[in-house]
Parts: C-alpha cells; sequence; structure tokens
C-alpha cells in the first residue's frame, strides 16, 4: 500500500509537471491584448514583455519559472488586472470566500443527502421511495445556477428575508456574514443533497438485500441495528470516498456561483484574469485547479484502503 | 466518545484558522469608517450615501499605471486635475459665441482645481533660461508655462501639497525602469513634456514608422539606407508596422505564405533580422522585400506603393538627466512646464484636468522587490486621497467604499457651489456623504436590487426597454459611436474566393456585392429608426459617419452634426430637397434612409449589370437571378444581438425584394466566430459586412476624417484608394481641388502643396468655419463610396433612483448629467429605509 501511495505520488508530480509546462508554454506563445493601431502605449507593454522574459526561449522561460518557484515561492506579479501585486498574496486574499462557502455547502448537503438515502432505500418501492427518487433526478438534472437564480428571486427579491449578495468583509464566522451565505450555500447543496441521496440509496438498497444481511437478522439482531452495524458500514465503502472527494475539491470553488453572489473566491479572480488576459495570475490559479484535481483523485483512491481493509491496491496477491 | 470529541475539536481547529485568517486591519478600517460616518452623520444630522455597482472593481488606481475604464473608477473621487469643467450658473456665468449669457446649466466652464489660477504662458523666458528643453527659436508662445499650485491643496492625513511633490512624481512616472503605462501620456499625446520621451526611454533604441518615399533614402557607407534625417532604415519584418495596422508582417507570411505572397527571397530577410526583429534596409533586402509585398496579386500591392510603409527608422535614446525634463519647480507653490510641442486655450487646460500626483514617500515604500513594480494605490494602506472622498475600505474583486475626505480644501473654499436652476437656492457640490460601491456582475441581480432601493441606478436591456423607456427616472446617455454596416467592395479577392474549389457560383455569388447600384440598394433598404428599435432600442437611428455627440468647439460645446455643413451633407447624400423645408433643421429631420420603391429599382438595375457583367445567370429567363447574392456577416463571437440583427437584415431584405430580379436572392449568412481576427477578414475583403463603429477623441471630430482615408485605419483600404479620388470645395471664396488623403492631412495640421502652395487647415491656423467645410466635405465623399452604411447611434438608457435626481435633465456631452458634484438627494439614509418600507420593499418605476 505504501508503495503504491508513493508510486502514485510520484506519477501525480509527473502529469502536475507537464500540465504545468503545457499551459505555461501555451499561455507565453500567446500574443498580448492588442492595443488600437497607434496606441502610444504599445512600446510600453512590448518593453514590459521583453523586461519579463517573454522574448527568451520558451523552456528557458519555464525554467525561469519553476526556480522562481522552487526558491522563493514567487509566482510573479499580475501584469494587468491587478497591476504589480504579488499574485500568491492575491489568491491567498480570495481562498478564505471560497473555502468558507463550499465547506459549509458541503456541511449541509452531505448529512441531508445521506439522510435522504438511508431513509428511500428503507422506504423502497413506497410512494416516499418514488418522491425522493424523482425529485433527486430532476434537482440532479438542473445545473445549480439555475437555483441560484431561483434562490435569488425568491427569497431575495420577493420575500426579502435574505441578502441578495454575500457580505463584504473578513469576518467570515460572523452571523451577518452566514446569513448573506445562505442563498449560495443552499444553491451550491442542492445538487450535493441529490447526489448523495442517490448514491447512498443504490448502495444501501443493493445491501440491505444481501445475504449477511438475512444471516444478521435471523442472528436476532432487529431491523434497525443491522442496518445500522452492517448495511450502513458496507455501503460507506462507496461514500465515504465520495465524501472525501467533495471535501477536497470545494478548494476549487464554483466559478458562476460566485459571480452570482458577489462571493470575492478564487474562481471569480480566475475568470477576470482570463478576460483581463493577467497571464502570471491564471497561471497560479491553473496550477492550482491541476493540482486539486490531482490530489482528490489520489486521495479518493488511496482512501478505499483504509475504510475496507480487503481492498489492498498495489498488492500483487 | 472519544470520536466525537476529536471530531469537536478538529472542528474546533478549522474555525480557528479561519478565524486567524480574518484580515485584522481590514476590521480596524471598517470600524474606522464607520466611526467617521457616524461622525458625519452627526454633524450635518444626516447621511446620504450613494450605493453604486460596477461588473469589476478597480484594481489598480495607480495614476501611473491604471490600464482600464474599471480601474479609472475611484480616480475622480480621490484625485483631482490642476482643472476641472463644472456646469454654468449664475456664480458661473458663460457667454454663447454673440456675446449672450447661456441659460444655466447648458454650457460648461473650466475652473482652476489643483491649480490656483490659469497657466502663465513664460515661453519667451524659458527658451532664454533653459535651452536645453529645446524651444524653438521661432516661438512665441504655447511652448512654456508656469502653474500656481493651490496653496490649501493636502493629502488625506494633513500633509501640504507642494511643487516638490509634482516634481518628485513626475520623476517617478517617467522612470525608466518602471516603465510605467501612463508615461506616455505625457510624451506622446496633446501635452509633450519636453524631453520626457528621451529620459524614460533613456539608452533604449526603438523602431517608428518610416515616413520617407523609398527615393528619398539614401544608402550610407556601409550599404544601409538611411531617411532624409540620417536615421537608419530597417523593414519591419518582425515588429508592428504602418501598413499592416501595427500587425506584424512575419505573422502574416508564416500564416498566409505563398498564398498572398511570393516568398521566393523571403530567407533573405529572415536571414538578415536582428534580435529586434528588424532588417537592414540595404539592395539586397529591399529587393526580397518587393518581391515579397509586390509578386503575388493576391496581395494587391503590385505597383509597390505601399513598401515605404514596411519600413521603420531606429530612433537611439541617449540617456537623458531628469533635470533636463521640461517641469521644475520654480517656487514652493508653482512649477513650471516646457512642452516640446505647442499647446494652448481648451487644448491645453482639458490636458491638465488628469494629474500624475503620487505620495512619493508612500510610493517608494510600496515598490516591489524588483524595483519596477509598485503596489501604491491597490489597497486602503497604499492610498492617499487628495480629492473629495478618501477610501475607508476595500475588498479586492468585492466591494469599497469611500467618505468625505475631510481635509480637501473644497469643503471650505465656497467655489464648490451651485445655484439650482429650479429652486434658485445655492447648494454645495457633492451631498453625497459616503459611496459604497459592490462588483455586481449579473444584470438581473442588479435590476432586483435597484428595484428594492439597494442601488441608485441601473442600466437597461434590450428586455426592458418596453417597460421603462417612457419613465420620468429613465435618462437617455448619448455615446459618440456612430455604427455602420461595413459592405465588400474588394472585387480582386471577390473573384478569388468565387473561383475557390468549394464554391458553388451556379447558386451563390459574390461579386454582385461590389456594384454601386446594388450598394446604393441595400444602403435604402432598412429604415434605420425602426432597425435600431428592433435590435437595439436604446440607440437611435445612424445618418452620417460621424456621430451626434462630436463637439467642434470646446469653448462652446457645439456639435458637429448641429452645424450648417454637417446637416447640408447629410441632405445632399440622401437627396432631400431642403426647398421644400423651412430650415435645415426640419430638412435634416425629414431623413429616413428608407426608400424601399428606389431600393426595388436599384435592385433590377443591379441586375441588369450583373448580368451584363457575368456576375449573375438568368438561364431559365425568368427575370430572377439564378444565384442568391450571399453576404457574410463577419462575426466576433456569436450571440444573441448579433442573431437578432442578421434575422432583420434578411427579413427586410427580403421584403424589399419582393417582385425585384432579386426576390430572395440577397441572404446574410453568419461567419464562423473569428474573435479579434474579425477586423482582418473585414479589410482583406475575406468577409463581407459588420456593424463596426469608431469611438474616441469626442473634442475632435476633425481626426476622424483620418479614419476613412488612411489605410492604416481604413476598413477598406483593400479597395479605397482615397489618394485617388478628389474633392473640390470653395475656401476663401476660390475652388481648391485634392485628394482626399490631401484634405484629410492638411485639416488635421500637415503642411499639404498643391500646385506649388502650401495649404494647412489644422486647428488654431485656419477658421472653424474652414475646417466644417472640409470635413464634410469629406463625410460626403466617404459616404457616396457606399463603403459605409450609416445605421445606429450608439447611446444607452439607465434608470435614476428616486432617492437622487439629476440638477439638469439636459444631456451634455461634456458634463453629462452633473455626475456625483451635481446629485441631489429626496431622500437621506434614514427616509430612504423608511420610504421603501412604507413602499412594501418593492418600488415602482
Amino acid at each position: 500500500m505504501l508503495k503504491y501511495s508513493l508510486q502514485r505520488i510520484v506519477y501525480m508530480v509527473i502529469v502536475f509537471m507537464i500540465i504545468t509546462c503545457m499551459c505555461f508554454v501555451l499561455i507565453r506563445m500567446l500574443p498580448p491584448a492588442q492595443l488600437p493601431a497607434g496606441d502610444p502605449h504599445t512600446i510600453v507593454i512590448e518593453a514590459r514583455r521583453e523586461a519579463a522574459g517573454y522574448n527568451k526561449p520558451y523552456m528557458v522561460q519555464f525554467g525561469i519559472f519553476l526556480k522562481d518557484i522552487v526558491t522563493d515561492f514567487n509566482w510573479g506579479v499580475s501584469d494587468k488586472l491587478f497591476f504589480g501585486q504579488d499574485v500568491v498574496k492575491l489568491f491567498s486574499q480570495r481562498m478564505p470566500a471560497t473555502v468558507i462557502v463550499n465547506l459549509y455547502s458541503v456541511l449541509f448537503s452531505i448529512p441531508l443527502g445521506i439522510a435522504f438515502g438511508i431513509f428511500a432505500a428503507l422506504k423502497k418501492n413506497t410512494w416516499v421511495d418514488y418522491t425522493i427518487s424523482t425529485l433527486t433526478m430532476v434537482v440532479i438534472s438542473v445545473p445549480n445556477f439555475v437555483y441560484a437564480f431561483i434562490i435569488q428571486y425568491v427569497f431575495s427579491y420577493k420575500l426579502g428575508w435574505l441578502p441578495f449578495l454575500m457580505k463584504s468583509g473578513t469576518d467570515w464566522f460572523s452571523p451577518a456574514m452566514f446569513v448573506s451565505m445562505i442563498p449560495a450555500i443552499m444553491s451550491l447543496g442542492f445538487g450535493t443533497v441529490a447526489a448523495f441521496t442517490r448514491t447512498t440509496r443504490a448502495e444501501l438498497t443493493e445491501v440491505l438485500t444481501s445475504e449477511f444481511m438475512l444471516l444478521a437478522r435471523t442472528k436476532g439482531l432487529t431491523k434497525a441495528q443491522a442496518t445500522v452495524r452492517h448495511a450502513l458500514r458496507n455501503c460507506f465503502v462507496v461514500v465515504v470516498p465520495a465524501i472525501i472527494g467533495e471535501f477536497v475539491s470545494i478548494l476549487g470553488g464554483s466559478l458562476i456561483i460566485e459571480k452570482i453572489f458577489s462571493i470575492p473566491g478564487v474562481g471569480r479572480l480566475t475568470i477576470d484574469a482570463i478576460n483581463a488576459q493577467d497571464y502570471p495570475i491564471f497561471m497560479l490559479t491553473t496550477c492550482f485547479y491541476t493540482a486539486i484535481g490531482l490530489v482528490a483523485n489520489l486521495v479518493v483512491d488511496i482512501s478505499y484502503g483504509f475504510i475496507d481493509p480487503r481492498i489492498r491496491m498495489g498488492s500483487k496477491k | 466518545m472519544k470520536r466525537t470529541l476529536a471530531l469537536l475539536l478538529a472542528v474546533l481547529m478549522v474555525v480557528s484558522v479561519f478565524a486567524g485568517c480574518s484580515n485584522k486591519s481590514n476590521t480596524e478600517t471598517t470600524a474606522a469608517a464607520t466611526a467617521a460616518t457616524e461622525a458625519t452623520a452627526a454633524a450635518d444630522n444626516a447621511t446620504y450615501t450613494y450605493k453604486d455597482s460596477v461588473p469589476l472593481l478597480a484594481a489598480n488606481w495607480n495614476p501611473h499605471t491604471y490600464q482600464t475604464n474599471d480601474d479609472a473608477y475611484l480616480q475622480t473621487l480621490i484625485q483631482v486635475g490642476f482643472y476641472t469643467f463644472i456646469f454654468n450658473d449664475e456664480l458661473n456665468p458663460v457667454e454663447d459665441t454673440e456675446g449672450n449669457v447661456k441659460a444655466p446649466f447648458t454650457g460648461y466652464k473650466f475652473v482652476p482645481e489643483m491649480a490656483a489660477s490659469e497657466p502663465v504662458d513664460v515661453t519667451e523666458q524659458v527658451k532664454k533660461d533653459h535651452p536645453e528643453f529645446g524651444i524653438p527659436e521661432s516661438a512665441t508662445a504655447g511652448y512654456a508655462y508656469t502653474i500656481d499650485l493651490n496653496p490649501n491643496a493636502c493629502w488625506e492625513d494633513g500633509t501640504p501639497i507642494t511643487a516638490d511633490d509634482y516634481v518628485e512624481s513626475m520623476k517617478r512616472l517617467l522612470d525608466p525602469e518602471m516603465l510605467n503605462y501612463r508615461a506616455s501620456d505625457y510624451y506622446a499625446q496633446s501635452m509633450c513634456i519636453a524631453n520626457a520621451e528621451s529620459y524614460a526611454k533613456g539608452g533604449t533604441t526603438t523602431y517608428e514608422a518610416n515616413a520617407d518615399a523609398i527615393a528619398d533614402l539614401t544608402k550610407g557607407e556601409d550599404g544601409q539606407y538611411v531617411d532624409t534625417n540620417g536615421k537608419k532604415v530597417y523593414v519591419a519584418l518582425g515588429v508592428g508596422c504602418e501598413q499592416l495596422g501595427g500587425e506584424v508582417l512575419k505573422d502574416y507570411v508564416d500564416n498566409y505564405g505563398d498564398q498572398y505572397f511570393d516568398v521566393s527571397k523571403y530567407e533573405t530577410l529572415t536571414a538578415n533580422e536582428n534580435a529586434d526583429g528588424v532588417v537592414p534596409l540595404t539592395d539586397e533586402t529591399l529587393d526580397a522585400l518587393t518581391t515579397l509585398v509586390t509578386g503575388n496579386e493576391a496581395w494587391g500591392e503590385t505597383d509597390g506603393s505601399t513598401l515605404p510603409m514596411y519600413l521603420v527608422y531606429a530612433e537611439e535614446w541617449a540617456e537623458v538627466p531628469f533635470e533636463n525634463v521640461g517641469l521644475y519647480k520654480s517656487g514652493d507653490y508653482q512649477i513650471t512646464m516646457a512642452l516640446s510641442k505647442s499647446l494652448a486655450g481648451f487644448n491645453l487646460l482639458y490636458s491638465l484636468t488628469s494629474n500624475w500626483l503620487v505620495k512619493t514617500d508612500l510610493y517608494d515604500e510600496c515598490l516591489n522587490k524588483d524595483q519596477k513594480t509598485s503596489t501604491y494605490d491597490t489597497s486602503v494602506e497604499t492610498t492617499c486621497s487628495y480629492g473629495p472622498y478618501k477610501l475607508v475600505s476595500f475588498q479586492s474583486g468585492k466591494a469599497l467604499r469611500l467618505e468625505k475626505n475631510e481635509n480637501w480644501y473644497g469643503w471650505n473654499d465656497g467655489k464648490h457651489v451651485y445655484v439650482d436652476p429650479t429652486d434658485g437656492n445655492t447648494y454645495p457640490m457633492y451631498q453625497t456623504t459616503a459611496i459604497d460601491c459592490q462588483q455586481i456582475e449579473e444584470a438581473s441581480t442588479n435590476k432586483m436590487m435597484f428595484l428594492k432601493g439597494e442601488l441608485m441606478g441601473y442600466g437597461l436591456t434590450a428586455d426592458d426597454f418596453a417597460t421603462y423607456r417612457n419613465s420620468e427616472f429613465c435618462h437617455r446617455i448619448p455615446k459618440e459611436t456612430l455604427f455602420f454596416l461595413i459592405l465588400n467592395g474588394n472585387k480582386s479577392v471577390l473573384d478569388e474566393r468565387e473561383a475557390a474549389a468549394d464554391f458553388d457560383d451556379t447558386t451563390k455569388d459574390l461579386q454582385t456585392m461590389t456594384l454601386t447600384s446594388f450598394r446604393k440598394a441595400v444602403a435604402v433598404t432598412y429604415d434605420k429608426e425602426l432597425f435600431a428599435s428592433t435590435i437595439s432600442p436604446a440607440r437611435s437611428g445612424g445618418y452620417g459617419i460621424i456621430g451626434n455627440t462630436y463637439i467642434y468647439n470646446p469653448e462652446t460645446g457645439d456639435t458637429y452634426r448641429s452645424s450648417e455643413q454637417a446637416k447640408q451633407v447629410l441632405c445632399d447624400f440622401y437627396s432631400v430637397d431642403t426647398s421644400k423645408y423651412a430650415n435645415l433643421d426640419e430638412a435634416v429631420a425629414s431623413i429616413t434612409g428608407y426608400d424601399p420603391e428606389a431600393a426595388k429599382e436599384l435592385f433590377t438595375e443591379a441586375f441588369n449589370e450583373a448580368l451584363e457583367k457575368g456576375y449573375i445567370t438568368d438561364k431559365d429567363g425568368d427575370g430572377v437571378s439564378d444565384q442568391v447574392v450571399t453576404i457574410e456577416y463577419c462575426m466576433s463571437a456569436d450571440n444573441d444581438f448579433l442573431t437578432k440583427t442578421i434575422d432583420y437584415l434578411n427579413e427586410k431584405m427580403n421584403e424589399v425584394t419582393k417582385g425585384t430580379p432579386f426576390d430572395g436572392k440577397v441572404q446574410f449568412v453568419k461567419s464562423a466566430p473569428y474573435g479579434n481576427d474579425w477586423t482582418n477578414k473585414i479589410k482583406s475583403g475575406l468577409s463581407d459586412t459588420v456593424l463596426a463603429g469608431w469611438t474616441g477623441s469626442k473634442m475632435n471630430p476633425f481626426s476622424l476624417s483620418d479614419l476613412y482615408v488612411n489605410p492604416v485605419y481604413q476598413y477598406d483600404a483593400g479597395w479605397f484608394d482615397a489618394t485617388t479620388v478628389d474633392l473640390t470645395l470653395t475656401i476663401d471664396g476660390k475652388e481648391l481641388t485634392m485628394n482626399l488623403r490631401q484634405w484629410s492631412d492638411a485639416l488635421n495640421g500637415s503642411t499639404v502643396t498643391v500646385n506649388g502652395t502650401d495649404y494647412n487647415f489644422g486647428e488654431g491656423i485656419a477658421e472653424v468655419e474652414t475646417r466644417l467645410t472640409i470635413l464634410a466635405g469629406i463625410e460626403g465623399k466617404v459616404l457616396q463610396t457606399y463603403d459605409y452604411l450609416p445605421m445606429l447611434q450608439d447611446s444607452s438608457m439607465a434608470l435614476l433612483s428616486q432617492q437622487v435626481y439629476y440638477v439638469t435633465e439636459d444631456y451634455n456631452p461634456v458634463m453629462e448629467y452633473g455626475g456625483l458634484p451635481y446629485t441631489r438627494y429626496n431622500y437621506n439614509d434614514a427616509e430612504w429605509a423608511a420610504y421603501i418600507a412604507e413602499q412594501g420593499g418593492q418600488l415602482t418605476y
């Protein structure tokens, strides 16, 4: 298992480097944002690109880029959108908002999703199950920004119960901040609730019809005892890695939800950087998303071995 | 139990980490802001908060480096120019050209802000005392000025602003190491400070567009050609060149190769290219360039007349000490500016409405390790205001808050007041006590917040016009751009496109669109007002190629379109019989640009002409074209607006061509999304039409003429050569004939020689009436090419909150509706909250 994990980590680093190199070279090949013909600022832009090393061979540029990161954790300064500002600092300023909104969303939606799933599985083939399953399919089919607009219209505009936008400031755990996050949390959460409901219901339904469950009941366990002690544990082999993956991927944020609710997070920073052709910021956020994706996959794969001792990845036997 | 405890501890740890992450200084700033707000409220017992939204919040408002309009949001609030515009009123009367006092709030005037008085011309003195500034011997005025500074101006912390601050700020702005984006504003635009460019570029070599003919170049000893000023000339292979509108020849050759160029000698050029991307011009490289550009007919430059525009000359900049830059302290509260080209009157004051001032001690602290970039003016801590408001909180990408800067001189100087035309009372400017601005990107969110009273304004979208366009709270904001349909007239490229293997010439045709009769027919097919109201209701119909808001007389604010010459040219182009109308205004008002009967006749004429030339066929003899004239609409990206536009164009085209030989045989089709390449597609004739326009130079409509006659800018440069079209005008009672390019050059200050006589109709040289006549003449000739079919006059519409009102309802192109200084409140914040509650939490507009 240890060897397997180390192997996966090495592969992950290699993949990360390849993606980073590709992005870096492609970005550096792009011309600067076009200025109108005869714009006197053109010469300044050209001179800045020269000074920033844009005219050196791409691999030399990439080497300098890596050296700055390894020796100084220097990802450069923004050259357009936040001119002159350290991109790491900008990024770290945006991270808390993304994490906190998504963390609340996961904390709200996973227990609900699992609870609905269990309930539907236990009431299999009844109207309760049909209702939950149908709603689950409907909710999963609709993208979360649609909920965002509906929630904003109903709860903020018509009823006036919730604010339209996330509150400004950095008092992340104040009651006012939490209330202002509710529309975003709900918008992000519906899909997750539905996904966990469906997964839990499917796994639990299968486990509940297993022979060992019949054995457990014949041993004299009540239905509740058998479900909690045996069925749930087995169905969590699938559900728990999904929870871990969800927790890791929350760092990535939601690009559209952040835009709608004016959440100053990394998702919006990425979109703004792309729109403004601010390449240093784009490189950092791209590397970040790449790393998040790779780490999430790795954590999920490795977690199987811990959750179910029968699974031993990389074992020759 | 242990597990529960462990889980609880983990959650607590996460919570504490985030609590630790929260920005203490920001919290403190917000607390300070709140305290300041309370103090202000206590002082006048009411607060007036302007609640604003922007799609992208400012990120860098450093006057040396800001690049976008989003960044400029803060500048008018925390920074102040030397001079500013204010409305005319009883306190500041303005006279019109006939000496009559204008009605209040119908004009504007300049007043000193960071300056104490108007600039004083000291050209003679500075020329004598400072030969290093290079003021021409013949110059007697317009090259040097002293400006007395406002002695009451200070930073928000109370530190006085003196002449040293201006000089040191300029030194940092022009710093050759910093390469500041805004440095060129002070040497490459209208106000050019002497030696500023030399200081900023010291020790570098730049390549500038060659202005000499090939025959005027001479060969140096080393075999390289030099221009008439003795500067070495190069082929602009890997750098932008004039002929390609600043784009790079090498990119074109690499992309299109022998499709458009003769590449047989291309290697000679690439082999001699130096590290800067230019090729020394020798006999060998000139021959290679000539072969490359003129050797393939597809490129359309076989006569070689454009060769000089592929050349650049080298400008080697010697290092210059800052003492030689034309800005120095001439008193504790006085600076002197020496300019490298003359500037006076309105344009001088207009150039000085901005400011380069930075708080130098804070600026130096904000320099990054590389000493080339700075974080100055990017946060509360790195910002120091000297304007009416100061920044008290800022969250990047989220929100900012400004409150009154109690150290601003304008609160107590008695000058920042005006007389309200409605009640005759005098009020101070800037009633707003605080500004809250949030970044909101969704129009629907903006609208809902506006209707709940949480925002001051809402820009209408196309879906809102039916509901709100007649609201008393709706304001139209005219804009400069006039959108026209550019119609492809590049016959040679169209021939080639038809000759391509995949083109089915039995069902489609392109060449017919080059016929003047066809182009005229298209021009009168569309009702411009109906087009505007259908696809973009905030806009109105457009009829000329120069928009409605361009001001030709900055002193009076008169617009070009309101001049007699501009009205007459429209009447002439649209064949309006002016004798039938009481005056030109009525005649112009009658123009719709829509004449379906004439269009039908012209389509029939075009059909006969196209048949005769063999562009189309009518094999079955039914009198209807066998081919569909297919006009490709050049898209940068697909969107709903374009779909609506093209649907409308096709629908109306089908209506008008009904019963003509082109019945259902003219069709607009979407192109592939070309992105930023769309201009090249249009210019090269590879795509056929697009709705486009020019903007900028709001105070100088005369400069727009260059856009239609200079191939660097022309959309139709591929098929329209302005040097071959003559225009005869009566100037000072005498008829004068020049080609369009010459008229435009002379109009914009160049001396043009015709039949041995020099002509220059530049600003300050020729009478404004003469200049208007020339501009109108050029406009008329360009319209007659039917390369540009005017369609839309740009403008937008916005709702204004019931909490506030504009002092004037009349839009002024310079002052607009007065902006924040003149915004008055119907309700203070507390009253507004109560009013909204009274209305059930939702307002009706």
